[in-house]
């Protein structure tokens, strides 16, 4: 079978990836001239896509074709005639949406005032040196997106903002501002928070479209605790709302695929379009970041290339989350969105969205409903339900860095920046709930590992975690989970290799254990009888002993062993490993 | 009643509630606000919030002070009508005696007939001590007769 990558981004190329490991041939069109696309444009993240990239790029059925589109298709035989713009003509069988996301462009757009990308490259580690007023920056969070013409989150812009920090403090120490509405953060991002706080960076929970801009800096004006203040910057970071590529509905009219009315993809069934043989991954679904695109793309390659998930077996581990019982008598009920401790942070996305589907129940009932929110996350399509609700006439209170809430007698205190006080009948925490998953094990610090690791739901080499096990969040990725981790399963299979170990030259010296990164690597004792003039006595010598099953296969116990008595094949993959064959 | 209060507002802007409800709370609205050039410190969505809670906020200073600049629906990301709620407000509440005065010359007469205005607030003048101002004051009236005498 011959499948069409559209897009040579870090989707399309994990849907290649899945689908050359099926053994099919792969075409993958790029309009750009390099393939890449939005995550090789961030300046950390580009020797990660090369080093993806590389494992796939010898592969003889692979092949990349930059710089073209596709004008037009014809369908003929259950086949999909492309034809490039070139004039070449491409058959292929079935057609992956890759087209991924696109940065808009700041309508207040000066020298002082960047888009996150310019500043991505002001501060890329291959500039010499950085500008000398790098002194005071402020970043601007939801430029564009969440309004009334395009009510989307994007999803990835906060904890990008984040990780800008963290790459900005590694080379100087400016005095850094965030205006932001919500801090929308997944997993271990809540930790880097905290970091970030401490280390002085001044998160404001407000946000401003006044801006200044003149030859030395950008004066911005901002509301914040019941007062307005004015503040003059060096720079101004927009970050600016992700949209669908708008060579997306292009596509959709030479396809036939229809489009939902954001401009992205409307699934007919998880990861598919309403055409038969046409999939989608990645930045054309939703807003997305680095890791679910390598996820979508998994599933999507996994699809297309007519992989039917796992029969047999119990693949979907799930743990059910307690039922959310609500009270019938009362009138009026508070729920408060809010957790001090950083663990329990990781939960935001999980309860915003369950609160504010109970409270939409409630005020079906007409009851009265407060929201009382420190933070929420309402990733890409979940902000349309917290819209709903909004519209719905649930009221919500937010509470800005310095206000703080306190309850008592079945009422409700907000004080600081504004004193609120409300009678409520019941009260609903988020901090109870959280109770429950205390000694809870859950993938959600590896959600959004800083390091890239490029299996999104693998737990350890037998396990593989979808569902709300792998993250608590909206029943939609579990479909899509499911594939990926069929995908992941299925890549794993081949390229699984443990050290061996040789018995006769092993002295057990325990190298090898120290220097064990997951802890697989134990010295046993091993019972040897040695007949000494007659005697037999048995001597209790050690031996490395490795698990197969907490082992990573990263090599290092073999490029440490002293007398090479380990054993291991440090060639890449099984697509390598064959192309190795037949080059020869 | 309460209800009905915070209704009666939102039908005289002309609007739905949804259309005010689906504030987020950015407050990019205050950023850009005209009374905040004047050192007012306010904060418009205040005043969304304090008509969900409940409070119908008569005497809060945008009420007073809203010039209508529709800067504020021009930045807002939702284009929430901010100053359709403060004229609602306005039309709403009752007012001084000025004001009152002022309303029913405009619904009589059809526009500000001094005449009228004057005698209406003329206890309040008495009581004050204001006629003293009286002889200047009357260089600036406009003593005709009424606009409905002369359509006639």
């Amino acid at each position: 079978m011959r499948i069409a990558v559209l897009g040579g981004g870090i989707s399309g190329i994990s849907s290649a990836k899945v689908a050359l490991r099926f053994g099919h041939e792969v075409i993958i069109i790029e309009k750009e001239g390099k393939i890449g696309g939005l995550m090789a444009r961030i300046a950390n993240c580009r020797v990660g896509f090369q080093t993806f990239f590389e494992e796939i790029r010898n592969s003889p059925k692979l092949k990349v074709l930059t710089g073209k589109r596709v004008l037009s298709c014809e369908r003929r035989n259950g086949l999909f005639l492309l034809d490039l713009d070139d004039g070449e003509r491409v058959e292929v069988d079935r057609v992956v949406l890759a087209t991924g996301l696109i940065s808009c462009e700041p309508d207040t757009k000066g020298r002082r005032i960047l888009s996150s990308l310019e500043y991505d490259s002001l501060i890329d580690q291959r500039n010499e040196a950085l500008p000398n007023d790098l002194k005071k920056i402020a970043f601007i969070l939801c430029h564009g997106s969440r309004s009334r013409d395009y009510p989307l989150c994007s999803s990835v812009c906060c904890s990008y903002t984040l990780r800008q920090i963290k790459w900005t403090l590694l080379r100087t120490h400016p005095e850094i501002t965030v205006f932001y509405n919500d801090l929308r953060l997944f997993g271990q991002e809540f930790f880097l928070l905290k970091a970030l706080k401490d280390s002085n960076v001044r998160f404001l929970r407000t946000n401003s479209k006044s801006m200044e801009e003149d030859e030395e800096g950008v004066k911005v004006r901002y509301f914040s605790g019941g007062k307005l203040f004015e503040e003059k910057f060096n720079y101004l970071v927009t970050v600016n709302a992700l949209r669908p590529n708008p060579e997306l509905g292009h596509l959709s009219r030479i396809f036939g695929f229809s489009l939902n009315e954001h401009g992205f993809v409307k699934e007919a069934s998880p990861l598919q379009t309403d055409v038969d043989g046409v999939f989608a991954c990645g930045g054309s679904l939703e807003p997305m970041n680095i890791k679910d695109s390598i996820l979508t793309g998994f599933a999507a390659g996994y699809l297309a290339s007519g992989g039917k998930g796992i029969t047999g077996g119990k693949m979907v581990f799930r743990k059910d989350p307690p039922g959310f019982d609500l009270p019938d008598s009362g009138e009026s009920f508070a729920f408060y969105l809010g957790v001090d401790d950083t663990y329990s942070s990781m939960f935001y996305e999980y309860f915003s969205l369950v609160f504010v589907e109970l409270a939409l129940k409630l005020v079906e009932r007409k009851k009265q409903v407060y929201v009382v929110t420190r933070n929420s996350v309402f990733p890409s399509y979940e902000e349309l339900i917290y819209e709903k609700a909004r519209r719905e006439g649930v009221v919500f209170i937010h509470l800005e860095e310095d206000e703080r809430v306190s309850f008592d007698k079945g009422s409700l205190r907000i004080e600081g920046g504004k004193k609120i006080e409300i009678k409520v009948d019941h009260l609903i925490l988020m901090e109870d709930f959280c109770r429950y998953f205390r000694e809870f094990e859950v993938l959600g610090f590896s959600r959004s590992e800083p390091q890239l690791r490029w299996s999104p739901t693998k737990w350890d080499r037998n396990r593989y975690h979808v569902g709300f096990l792998r993250y608590p969040r909206s029943r939609r990725w579990e479909t899509r989970e499911y594939y990926a981790a069929c995908a992941e399963a299925l890549l794993d299979s081949e390229a699984r290799k443990v050290p061996e170990v040789l018995e006769e030259s092993c002295s057990g010296c325990g190298f090898c254990k120290n220097a064990c990164l997951a802890n697989a690597i134990e010295t046993k004792r091993r019972d040897r009888t040695l007949s000494l003039f007659g005697l037999h006595p048995t001597t209790f010598d050690p031996i490395a002993k490795i698990d197969p099953n907490l082992c990573i296969g990263c090599g290092l116990c073999a490029s440490i062993c002293p007398s090479h008595a380990i054993k291991f094949d440090f060639t890449r993959t099984s697509t390598d490993r064959q192309s190795a064959q037949e080059n020869r | 009643m309460l209800k009905t209060e915070r209704d009666e507002i939102f039908e005289k802007t002309g609007q739905r509630r949804e259309d005010f409800s689906v504030c987020m709370g950015c407050k990019i609205c205050a950023s850009v606000c005209t009374l905040n050039d004047i050192g007012k410190n306010v904060n418009p969505q205040d005043l969304l919030l304090s008509i969900f809670l409940g409070h119908i906020p008569n005497d809060h200073s945008i009420v007073t002070y809203c010039t209508s600049c529709y800067r504020c629906v021009e930045s807002c990301p939702w284009r929430i009508k901010i100053p359709e709620i403060v004229r609602a407000i306005r039309e709403r509440s009752k007012g001084d005696l000025f004001t009152r005065t002022f309303k029913s010359s405009i619904a009589i007469f059809g526009r500000a007939y001094e005449p009228y205005i004057f005698f209406r607030i003329l206890p309040f003048l008495l009581k004050k001590g204001y006629l003293r101002y009286l002889p200047r004051w009357i260089r600036y009236m406009n003593f005709s007769f009424p606009p409905f005498l002369l359509r006639r």
